[in-house]
């Protein structure tokens, strides 16, 4: 318990006192985390209603591979990643390795499933009848895919969080393609393992506790979002 | 002609949910497409509304051929608009609602705004402009999607089943307005139903589909009959069993043995004060089904046969008929019509 007692302490410490090291290390998370969601989404979303809506052979197997891609391990990506980045790898004169930018590319690699497979879910529970209604008084395929995310949109903000969350949370992608480097490519979970390492838990403890407070606070906003603009959120 | 199908099928998988040799619907007329469930109303006005391609066959609109390739879909759509059985209303107001179809037709914003204000006048709704369109109760939703398609002016109505799922009120207010716009928009309604008598009231035609297939434009009370004796002035006809009922002479020819009966349920009197046996057929007979139809009462009676029968409000209140009376029923010749039965079918 003490060590429990002694991490929050520490993580309320580092919090007042603005510690600039955790402000970096904080920031290059959010950054990261923040622009590999927003590509995902503007990937994933999309994608996801094709496959929803679309009518073509082989959709079943789409689906079996997009649910098997849940469960890709981020080491996975990572390596995959890296042969294509390094030095020796197709990508490697555009220098690539060890930036945020790699780091973003393994991270959107990871989540497009998870926000694929979530709006192909949300878009399935919505009811026909938006897509007929919208289609009968005069909407084009555009139109009525408006409509269509319109409706879906609380299922497509839950995919967009959960997106978030992974990306936040994982390691292995950060790690092996952002190689935490200091006020570079460090983040919460490459530091915390660091500082694991190093046999520095409580500072480890605190940086777990600090992300799940980011968690907290973002799930928080989604919530009240739901809140404020519709009434069947719960 | 407003449509035209020939030889049109609609399939899910293997079963055959319409089949339709020929159907010429005419513009500017009121259509009530009649049938159980399951008969292929919805399938047939979906069709009808370009919201569905049919398996085979060929549709024409406006006395051109439907290719149904999606830009052709597109212009068609903007002429027909389908209101669904259980319309369903997008996020937003319902001013919001009624403004969809404006908007993806790019019309104005100030022609918008009046039309809006117009079409909700017409539905009586304009109180709930504002109002969150998904909080609406189900006759205000019918009453506001009912707006959401008028204020789009199409020349073609479809309506599945509007008066379903509607309080009495609601169904008059819906009814009236569906009579109003082919009157004074000259815009052509089909709409399906289950409610004989309403269908009738308001239909210029009548389409009866049964198993995805047009039927003979009938009604209730079709019974089989069987010419026994031909007298002077009338006909003795056996129906099934031992109920024979007279006719007036001129509406078989004296060749026809066999005929399809059929009796106007509203022009059965229950009850009746006088009656003279040389113009109908007096019965008698025990009630065994009350209903509410559209503000009247649909009296089902065993003569022999089942028979329905519709009462006006005031009348039912008048006699107070109730279930397992034996009650007398009048059938003037006036109201029965004879067709030979086709042999070759």
């Amino acid at each position: 318990m003490d060590l429990l007692f002694d991490s929050v302490r520490s993580a309320l410490l580092l919090f007042m006192s603005f510690d600039a090291e955790l402000v970096d290390i904080v920031m290059v998370s959010l950054k990261v985390s923040f622009s590999a969601t927003l590509i995902a989404s503007v990937l994933g979303i999309p994608g996801g209603f094709l496959v929803a809506y679309a009518v073509f052979p082989g959709k079943r197997m789409v689906l079996t591979v997009l649910n098997t891609l849940l469960a890709l391990p981020t080491v996975v990506i990572g390596l995959l990643v890296y042969s294509f980045i390094s030095r020796r790898g197709i990508l490697g004169s555009f220098d690539l390795l060890y930036t945020q930018k790699a780091m973003v590319i393994g991270q959107v690699i990871l989540i497009v499933p998870v926000i694929m497979t979530l709006t192909i879910a949300a878009i399935s529970r919505i009811d026909k009848r938006y897509r007929l209604t919208a289609l009968t008084l005069g909407a084009t395929r555009y139109q009525m895919a408006l409509v269509i995310l319109k409706e879906a949109r609380y299922g497509i903000f839950a995919a967009v969080i959960a997106a978030f969350g992974r990306v936040i949370a994982e390691v292995g992608i950060s790690m092996m393609l952002g190689g935490n480097a200091k006020g570079f490519t460090r983040t919460m979970t490459t530091a915390m393992a660091l500082e694991y390492d190093k046999g520095e838990f409580v500072l480890s403890v605190a940086l777990g506790i600090t992300l799940m407070t980011i968690a907290f606070v973002i799930n928080m906003l989604f919530h009240l979002l739901q809140g404020r603009t519709g009434n069947d959120a719960l | 002609m407003l449509y035209s199908l020939e030889n049109l099928t609609r399939k899910h998988g293997d079963r055959t949910v319409l089949h339709i040799d020929k159907l010429d619907i005419e513009p500017e007329q009121i259509y009530t497409l009649i049938g159980p469930n399951g008969a292929g109303k919805t399938s047939l006005l979906q069709i009808l509304a370009f919201l569905d391609q049919p398996s085979s066959g060929r549709m024409h609109f406006l006395d051109k051929e439907v290719s149904f390739d999606q830009k052709q879909l597109y212009a068609l759509r903007r002429q027909v608009v389908l209101l669904d059985q259980t319309p369903i209303m997008f996020t937003g107001s319902v001013r919001q609602n009624v403004e969809f179809g404006l908007q993806v037709r790019k019309v104005a914003r100030t022609e918008r705004r009046q039309r809006i204000e117009e079409a909700l006048e017409l539905v009586g709704m304009e109180r709930f402009a504002d109002y969150d369109a998904q909080g609406l109760s189900g006759g205000e939703t019918k009453r506001v999607a009912l707006a959401r398609a008028l204020v789009l002016q199409p020349e073609v109505l479809l309506c599945d089943e509007p008066t379903a799922n509607v309080d009495n009120e609601n169904q008059e207010i819906i009814l009236k307005i569906i009579d109003k716009i082919n009157q004074e928009h000259k815009a052509s309604v089909i709409f399906s139903t289950h409610y004989l008598a309403q269908g009738q009231r308001l239909a210029h035609q009548t389409l009866l589909l049964q198993n995805g297939e047009l039927a003979d434009v009938a009604s209730e009370n079709i019974y089989r009959v069987t010419v026994v004796e031909r007298r002077e002035d009338t006909l003795v006809c056996q129906l099934t069993g031992q109920l024979f009922l007279t006719l007036p002479h001129h509406i078989l020819p004296d060749a026809v043995q066999t005929a399809k009966l059929q009796i106007d349920p509203n022009g059965v009197i229950l009850n009746p004060k006088t009656t003279n046996p040389a113009e109908g057929n007096l019965l008698s007979g025990h009630i065994t089904d009350l209903a509410q139809d559209s503000g009247r009462i649909r009296v089902v009676i065993n003569v022999g046969v089942r028979l329905v029968l519709v009462l006006p409000m005031t009348q039912y209140r008048q006699e107070k008929p109730g279930i397992g009376e034996k009650m007398q029923i009048f059938i003037p010749h006036s109201s029965m019509y004879c067709r030979r039965i086709n042999l070759t079918r």
